[in-house]
């Protein structure tokens, strides 16, 4: 008994240590000695857009001025100025960005990354991250947050507050090779561009290709596209399907942002919240669904999803953008390799996306520049994140070569080129600020999954709401309703 | 020559060597439960990246606690909920461990290797609740063995997650193999503390299996009964990691595997930060807790004074 006491005492006590090291960093020192040339990225004078995202075309080079030095950054040959910190700290919540980095990135010299991870579990990385630029001011010049990531349904309560900085100040800019959404939801509601984004995300239908044959009797993207190209038609799909023994969606809440993306009304209007037309267009075809057998009431991230992506699975389709089926349909990528492919569906809408924002008070303002036009216009990288990472990037003249590269195609999806059909999509995807706020990620998953229980037959409609309700007070207690 | 010593005291020992606890009592336990107090009667949240607060509102975030939220009584369902989680499993895991405690104890039955399976029922205790919580998840979901013969069993829209009272019982039953082993090692301890010359003479008078378990063992085990079930019943007051995991943040199925810590968390945890409204909560959870744990010591500590006698010797039997 003694010794196990001892054990329970040493297991406990590694416990204790344990927690006391989880969270800590990891530090990545970039050993590049290379000091050549100095073509810096940041030469000032460019704050001629002020975020206002009025920009031209692909390729023409909206702000002028430095667009081929913004083409170089990220090669290592910033020299730093005098008074740039050492050390640049970055707040995110996994290590996709990270990985890019350290893989495409060659950074300044003399330059330490550091990597603050914290896992988006329960809102954790947000108060992580809060926190931290509450304390910006107090904080060590090594200590200061530089850059920080955000998702779209959040990133405008980063961007609306003094704690993010103008970095077209710094040199960074709409150079009109990305794609204006994305560089409208890094602008805040008074028109100053806090960030931008190194990916784009338009969200398209990811349909099996040997169930689209035997309901439509074809798999190819644009007859399929023609078959889906209206709620209506995707409707008889949907019907068709049911009487060969499939679904048309694993989870009602597979088209919610479909809708969402596309309301003309904000689901707010000053604190007073109120559910959208878009939102009662979109419970109103998910009971239609679930109720009809078109599609099973499962959550976007149950395992049961999942299991209909294997080789017996009986999903028509499910809908996401290039990180959803290059990263999280393992089933499919393991079982059902080749046997999918994508198509546009009946709107044009985009799914997460991961913005770079610069905080104020950095001491790294050229690293910022630097690592924000290497994520955007540095064409090399760029080409790497698509070609080598399968992300969609930020970068038109990328994705244009290889949509016209016929020889392009993802082996996950039977050699489709994907890039060529998303592209189109990404085109169309519009952001207006005056939609969104800082609450967009309880509005567009707190609400949908509280219906979800409704639309699984466990509670009923009213309580639904007032389920959300419930969560909302604890999201924004200042938020009332009718 | 110096005085002469008359007795040399080791009491300051006794008390630099207890200084560390209330060191540490102070500054982690102590000094946060009074700010939680001080906090419960202000305003302060955050709106977005903007604090509100702290602002004086006297006891305007309790009147809060006590006026219905969407129409609906929050902390009166959260404490529904957790009381009847903890029901679920503490029942069943009273009467388990001490039927356990009873057979490992036993004289006549001496079984052997004793020690390997008081480790192997305390083991459950060793595995973090989160890790073992989700294990039980997957084996109950819908493409998880159990919940797929649940399917078969029961009926094919049977879904273990969607219904109630399947929820709560997965979690009380989670609950109750964690902590069995641990109430069951307690209970051994209390046994073997009563006097066996008590059980020789009730042998010699030819008492059964039955008597002594119900005249002997357990009268005398009332002492240690009681303290177990209040030290069960402020951890399943505070039954939080378990639920989480099941239900996930808003405890679903609608809200019903939702516990009061649960909710502590997400109002003091959640963006809004609201550190008032977690302050009264906290405190009202102080005061449930006080309440119940005074109910069970009452309702068990009627019977007197045998159990009184016998708490006298218990402590020498333990200690």
């Amino acid at each position: 008994m003694k010794n196990f006491n001892k054990k329970i005492a040493l297991i406990a006590a590694l416990a204790c240590a344990g927690t006391m090291l989880a969270g800590c960093n990891s530090n990545t020192t970039s050993d590049d000695s290379n000091s050549g040339n100095d073509t810096p990225a940041n030469d000032g004078g460019n704050s001629s857009s002020d975020g206002d995202s009025g920009n031209a075309d692909a390729g023409s080079n909206a702000g002028g001025g430095d667009y081929e030095a913004a083409k170089t950054a990220g090669t290592g040959t910033l020299t730093l100025p005098e008074g740039e910190g050492k050390v640049f700290n970055i707040y995110c919540w996994n290590s996709d960005f990270k990985n890019y980095v350290e893989k495409y990135y060659t950074a300044p010299a003399g330059v330490t990354f550091n990597w603050i991870e914290v896992a988006n579990e329960g809102g954790a990385y947000q108060t992580a991250l809060d926190q931290a630029l509450m304390n910006q001011e107090s904080a060590s010049a090594d200590d200061k947050v530089d850059l920080f990531l955000a998702e779209a349904d959040y990133i405008l309560k980063y961007a609306n507050t003094d704690l993010t900085q103008d970095v077209t100040k710094l040199g960074v800019q709409n150079w009109g090779v990305g794609y204006d959404y994305t560089y409208d939801a890094a602008t805040s509601t008074s028109g100053v561009l806090k960030g931008v984004s190194w990916q784009a995300n338009p969200s398209v239908f990811i349909y099996r290709r040997s169930i689209a044959k035997d309901v439509l009797g074809t798999d190819d993207p644009a007859e399929v596209q023609a078959a889906l190209s209206t709620w209506d038609k995707v409707d008889e799909v949907a019907a068709q399907a049911k009487d060969k023994g499939y679904v048309m969606f694993p989870s009602p809440l597979e088209t919610y942002r479909s809708f969402a993306n596309n309301s003309n009304v904000s689901y707010l209007s000053g604190d007073k919240f109120a559910l959208t037309p878009a939102f009662n267009s979109w419970i109103e075809q998910a009971e239609k669904y679930v109720e009809n057998g078109w599609a099973t009431a499962y959550g976007l991230w149950d395992d049961e999803k999942q299991a209909q992506m294997g080789t017996d699975g009986k999903m028509f389709a499910c809908v996401g953008p290039a990180w959803y089926f290059n990263f999280c349909m393992g089933t499919a990528q393991e079982q059902t390799n080749g046997d999918w492919a994508i198509c546009v569906g009946p709107s044009e809408h985009f799914w997460g996306g991961t913005w770079l924002l610069a905080a104020t008070g950095s001491d790294n303002e050229a690293v910022i520049a630097d690592l924000m036009n290497a994520f955007t216009v540095n064409e090399d990288i760029m080409d790497k994140i698509l070609s080598d990472a399968l992300e969609f990037p930020n970068n038109k003249n990328v994705v244009n070569k290889y949509a016209n590269d016929a020889s392009y195609g993802l082996d996950f999806l039977g050699g489709q080129n994907h890039i060529a059909m998303m592209a189109q999509c990404a085109e169309k995807i519009t952001w207006d600020p005056s939609l969104h706020t800082q609450y967009d990620q309880t509005f567009n998953e707190s609400l949908p999954n509280a219906y979800l229980e409704y639309l699984k037959g466990i509670c009923d409609k009213d309580t639904a709401l007032s389920n959300f309700y419930i969560t909302l007070s604890e999201v924004a207690p200042q938020i009332t309703h009718d | 020559m110096g005085k002469r010593v008359k007795s040399v005291s080791y009491a300051k020992w006794g008390y630099i060597f207890i200084l560390p606890f209330f060191i540490v009592y102070a500054i982690f336990s102590f000094y946060p439960m009074i700010t939680t107090f001080y906090y419960s009667f202000f305003e302060n949240y955050n709106q977005g990246l903007t604090t509100i607060g702290p602002n004086f509102v006297g006891l305007k975030n309790y009147a809060n606690l006590f006026t219905p939220n969407e129409g609906r009584f929050e902390i009166l369902e959260y404490t529904k909920n957790t009381m009847i989680m903890w029901i679920l499993g503490a029942v069943p895991q009273f009467v388990f461990s001490l039927l356990l405690a009873v057979i490992f104890t036993s004289v006549r039955l001496k079984i052997k290797g004793q020690r390997f399976f008081k480790t192997v029922i305390y083991m459950p205790n060793l595995i973090m609740a989160a890790a073992y919580s989700m294990l039980f998840y997957v084996m109950f979901s819908e493409v998880g063995p159990v919940g797929m013969m649940a399917k078969t069993m029961i009926s094919q829209d049977f879904v273990v997650f969607n219904d109630v009272a399947a929820s709560r019982n997965v979690v009380a039953f989670i609950n109750f193999l964690m902590w069995f082993g641990n109430t069951t090692i307690m209970l051994m301890a209390g046994i073997m503390g009563i006097d066996g010359s008590l059980f020789e003479a009730a042998s010699i008078d030819g008492a059964t299996g039955t008597q002594v378990f119900f005249r002997i063992t357990l009268p005398l085990l009332a002492p240690i009964f009681v303290y177990v079930a209040i030290t069960s019943l402020i951890g399943g007051l505070q039954m939080f990691d378990v639920p989480q995991i099941i239900g996930g943040a808003t405890g679903a199925p609608n809200g019903s595997t939702r516990t009061l810590i649960m909710w502590l968390n997400n109002v003091v945890t959640g963006n809004a930060k609201d550190y008032g409204k977690g302050g009264a909560i906290s405190v009202m959870i102080f005061i449930i807790t006080a309440v119940l744990s005074f109910a069970v010591y009452r309702t068990m500590v009627k019977e007197d004074p045998t159990a009184k006698k016998a708490k006298r010797r218990n402590t020498h039997g333990l200690l």
